[in-house]
């Protein structure tokens, strides 16, 4: 416990020294006048390295300089303040109160910790949320995979990451991966990055990932690209299909929603023409097929022949 | 209440921000100070303790932080030096990002000065962490809002409800009881007023909600899994697991896998045994194969007699 203080005193101390100084100042003078550091020089000097390691995971810069350009003077640091402080600059009380339900969503999710501190920082701020705002919404990210914050994690650091991956036969898979991007679609999570081993950009769901993700190597390992657009990546996994479907009145409503009804149309009575497009084209059977006989695929034809095939299959194996 | 001893470093973080915090704070009681930090009281007095041995080389009572907290309200001086709120992490300004676009996706779209006060944000912590994350919510936070609000105050509600089993749209009053996940998806459990009985509904699948009346006292939900189904998966193992809401592990052969899968619903259940006909087969009950066999023949009449151009 009392290590815990010592470590925990002498980084905030550095920290205050450092940041009120002006000029830069040298290891010689932080060994010498910052509370904490003792030991042989040689203690001192991995005491400092593990110091300086542990305020830069907290985002906190230190800046390394010489007093003098003109001469070779022993390195010197400092923090600056302006790369201390909070940086989204001035903010009036809509904005803090937007940034706090931001960060509240996250609330017992697997970013708590992050979503507490965050919100400590926008409080210590001192202007009042504007409470109006905070009454009719409640939102929320509910999200209880470890996964996420790792993934979010190695984006933010630049750090490769490894996992497992299960596929369709559900084989594990190991993935190597440059992470660029989370998103949530469909009510899941997808980290979308660089496929080392497909050498081509890929989107994983997290909840089919099996194990931890892994950070491995260095920090700073790769650059995200600054054109990014990860929704691009939902839309071009392959190239989309078009069918005519039937739909018994007020039935299919989730393909209703997605198609387009055809205005004229040689549907019968009590039927509906749509236009859909699909990509995957074994999932969009399937989907067909658990409307049973409220849905009819018209064309194309292979893909009827394909249904009509199945449900033959059916009548065989459990008639 | 914080459920981790913190580490060294993770204690210093929370001092750096516990002095801006005082500081626009002067004479918060020890109590909500704790609790705004997720701390216990004795942990919080731990941390002050600690904060009060910080300050400018010297150490003198001149430079070391000042802080005062025994009459249970705490205050601080001499800490000029860390009075700046510190800077958000990237990863504080990743969830924060991915929060907005939530909050974005759920104001009334009439509010226009909060959609540009978002966009503004949005693009100044864009500008720090790049396009690295976004969110597209499926639950509309204004219904989680009045759930929420429901059930504090015991009120009943009124919901548009699409049931996906059913293929339909229905209202419905409901007594919600609480909210929860269900493989990874918001879910309210209620009590049906309609349905009379225990019934669970997803977030992402209510058109509209309301409150109604008070609520009547119900009990709690007896096990809902009436129908039991044996399968044998033969292929696409990740997918129908998913569809059958089976949860799956790495598989070491390449043979067949069987499970069994609850529902409270025999049409879910069918529905899906239709929808994967080439991956899966069910095998028990002897009446589950029969239910499937009618439902394909039908199906399968349907389009023998329909009349297809060319």
């Amino acid at each position: 416990m009392h290590t815990v203080s010592r470590k925990t005193e002498r980084l905030v101390n550095l920290t205050i020294a450092l940041l009120a100084t002006k000029r830069y100042i040298t290891k010689s003078e932080i060994f010498r006048t910052v509370d904490g550091y003792e030991g042989s020089d040689e203690s001192k000097e991995r005491m400092f390295e593990r110091d300086k390691d542990d305020l830069r995971n907290l985002g906190i810069e230190i800046e390394v300089g010489t007093f003098d350009p003109l001469f070779e003077d022993e390195t010197g640091y400092r923090i600056k303040p302006e790369n201390y402080q909070f940086q989204l600059g001035e903010v009036n009380a809509q904005e803090i109160t937007l940034l706090s339900l931001a960060a509240e969503a996250w609330r017992g999710a697997s970013m708590g910790q992050s979503a507490l501190s965050a919100l400590n920082k926008l409080h210590a701020i001192g202007i009042e949320s504007d409470s109006e705002l905070l009454l009719d919404l409640a939102p929320a990210i509910i999200n209880q995979d470890e996964n996420l914050a790792i993934a979010i994690s190695a984006i933010t650091s630049k750090t490769l990451l490894s996992f497992s991956y299960l596929n369709e036969e559900l084989q594990p898979q190991s993935r190597a991966l440059e992470p660029f991007a989370v998103t949530s679609r469909y009510g899941h999570w997808y980290i979308f990055g660089n496929d080392l081993d497909r050498k081509a950009n890929r989107l994983f769901r997290l909840d089919r990932v099996s194990g931890d993700l892994k950070l491995q190597g260095k920090s700073s390992a790769f650059e995200i690209p600054s054109d990014l657009d990860v929704n691009s990546a939902f839309a071009t996994a392959s190239g989309a299909s078009h069918a005519i479907i039937f739909l018994r009145d007020g039935r299919g409503l989730n393909l209703r929603s997605r198609g387009s009804q055809s205005a004229a149309t040689s549907a019968p009575a009590g039927w509906q023409e749509f236009k859909m497009e699909f990509r995957d084209h074994e999932r969009f059977i399937e989907e067909i097929l658990w409307y049973g006989n409220d849905v009819i695929v018209s064309e194309p034809a292979d893909l009827r022949i394909e249904i009509l095939n199945r449900l033959r299959v059916g009548v065989v194996t459990y008639g | 209440m914080a459920k981790t001893q913190s580490t060294p470093v993770e204690k210093a973080a929370r001092l750096l921000d516990l002095v801006p915090f005082i500081s626009t704070h002067q004479g918060i009681a020890l109590s909500e100070l704790a609790e705004e930090f997720n701390l216990s009281v004795s942990e919080l007095l731990s941390d002050l303790n600690t904060l009060w041995m910080c300050g400018l080389p010297g150490y003198t009572p001149l430079e070391l932080i000042d802080l005062e907290f025994e009459s249970g309200y705490v205050s601080i001086r001499n800490a000029e030096v860390l009075q700046r709120v510190r800077l958000l992490t990237k990863q504080e300004l990743v969830i924060i990002l991915l929060g907005l676009d939530i909050l974005r996706s759920s104001l009334d779209p009439k509010r226009e000065d909060l959609q540009a006060a978002i966009s503004g944000l949005t693009r100044r912590i864009k500008e720090i962490v790049g396009n690295v994350a976004t969110a597209s919510p499926i639950v509309d936070s204004t219904h989680r809002a009045i759930i929420t609000q429901a059930i504090a105050s015991r009120m009943d509600l009124t919901v548009k409800y699409h049931s996906t089993i059913r293929d339909a749209v229905a209202e419905r009053v409901i007594t919600p009881l609480e909210l929860s996940l269900d493989l990874g998806f918001e879910v309210l459990n209620a009590y049906c007023q309609s349905a009379e009985g225990f019934r669970t509904f997803r977030l992402e699948n209510m058109r509209s909600v309301e409150l109604a009346g008070s609520s009547v006292n119900v009990s709690e939900p007896s096990d809902p899994s009436d129908y039991q189904w044996q399968l044998l998966i033969k292929s696409r193992f990740r997918t129908s697991s998913e569809r059958f809401r089976s949860t799956y592990k790495p598989r070491e052969s390449s043979a067949g896998e069987q499970v069994t899968v609850n529902s409270f619903s025999q049409d879910w259940l069918l529905r899906n045994a239709v929808s994967t006909l080439a991956s899966v087969e069910v095998q028990l009950p002897v009446s589950a194969r029969s239910l499937i066999a009618e439902k394909c023949q039908q199906t399968l009449e349907l389009y023998e007699n329909w009349v297809f151009p060319n």
